[in-house]
């Protein structure tokens, strides 16, 4: 089974990149550049939605535990799945805050080891402008600066961010103000 | 109690035949003696030993700055916790939270030896902290959880409940 990932580069899910280049271990991943951002997984069926193509890549990967290792873990990452899209695009507000105080006591957002709910946050903060203006502002949110600059440093994290996030960037600062 | 946790280490590093060891003087320090050379004596000189000879010395840090950090914590906790008077605690423990707000370990982004070690060390301290006094010490709280739950370190050491979840949030901001 070959999927295909295909990616706009002007705004790429870095959430599905960074589980793309978890599993590919396990399953092929091949990821190529085009208009829109979809996931192919057969002939009839593809996935467009950045949470649904991370929960398919966790699942046809069950041995690495993305998606949690029991029920309770599954909601949780489902929560922050739901969190990244609804709460990290676009103003930030109160968000900052509520994940502050959830990375308070944790490493990972769920269990013991990373998970899909820490690449889909990661990649929403990432590609969001008003992270990018308190990210070096560290005192306002230590729990979320830690917990960001920590995951950048690990391997698949930092290929992904140096090789899409850059693009990310530069993009944003050439689009006219809203 | 330091051979407990020396053979504990050598299971985590992976070394498959356990090492004799003795202890020398009043405050028991651990002596091993090897096959070829003089005796080693001492828990850090011991640990950062087997980490060579497991080949994991990335675990002894990878640069000069990463590799004295991991030196420096090997003796914080030879001296400083080791040492530590029952009262004075406290102290230690309100400076490694403030060192550890900004850090996932000891050295920073990766696990050193310097973790499992501490992790020893602290065990009996924080088996008897109150659920309050775990929230107080937050960021200690979270770095001996991660490390409990590392893959390899617990072993010998009983699992420390630990509450992920802030319960008294309004009592200190």
């Amino acid at each position: 089974m070959a999927l295909t990932l295909t990616i706009n580069s002007s705004s790429p899910p870095l959430g599905a990149l960074l589980a793309a280049e978890h599993v590919k271990t396990s399953v092929k991943v091949s990821v190529k550049e085009g208009k829109v951002t979809k996931l192919h997984v057969s002939d009839t069926v593809g996935f467009s939605d950045v949470n649904s193509m991370t929960r398919y890549l966790a699942r046809v990967a069950p041995g690495l535990g993305l998606y949690g290792s029991n029920m309770l873990e599954q909601t949780e990452v489902d929560h922050w799945l739901e969190f990244s899209a609804c709460h990290l695009c676009g103003a930030l507000g109160s968000s900052l805050g509520d994940l502050n105080n959830a990375l308070a006591l944790r490493t990972f957002l769920v269990g013991h080891t990373v998970t899909l709910a820490d690449f889909c946050v990661w990649g929403a903060l990432k590609a969001n402008g008003d992270w990018q203006a308190v990210e070096n502002k560290a005192k306002d949110f230590p729990h979320v600066s830690r917990w960001f600059s920590f995951l950048a440093s690990q391997a698949p994290f930092s290929s992904v961010g140096d090789r899409w996030a850059t693009e990310v960037a530069s993009v944003k600062a050439n689009a006219p103000k809203e | 109690m330091a051979l407990r946790e020396l053979s504990s280490l050598e299971k985590f590093l992976g070394l498959k035949k356990p090492h004799k060891y003795s202890t020398q003087g009043v405050k028991k320090v651990p002596l091993l003696q090897s096959n070829n050379g003089p005796a080693l004596v001492g828990l850090a000189t011991i640990a950062s030993h087997l980490a060579k000879e497991a080949k994991k010395p990335e675990l002894l840090g990878t640069t000069p700055e990463q590799r004295a950090v991991v030196q420096q914590w090997l003796e914080f906790r030879v001296t400083r916790i080791d040492e530590c008077p029952r009262e004075e605690i406290r102290t230690v423990l309100k400076d490694l939270n403030q060192y550890l707000e900004d850090k996932v370990y000891l050295a920073g982004n990766s696990l050193s030896i310097a973790d499992p070690l501490l992790y020893y060390a602290i065990h009996h301290i924080v088996v008897d902290l109150a659920v309050q006094e775990k929230e107080r010490y937050m960021n200690l709280t979270r770095w001996f959880d991660h490390i409990q739950h590392y893959p390899g370190v617990r072993h010998h050491l009983a699992p420390v409940v630990v509450l992920r979840n802030r319960v008294y949030t309004s009592c200190h901001h």
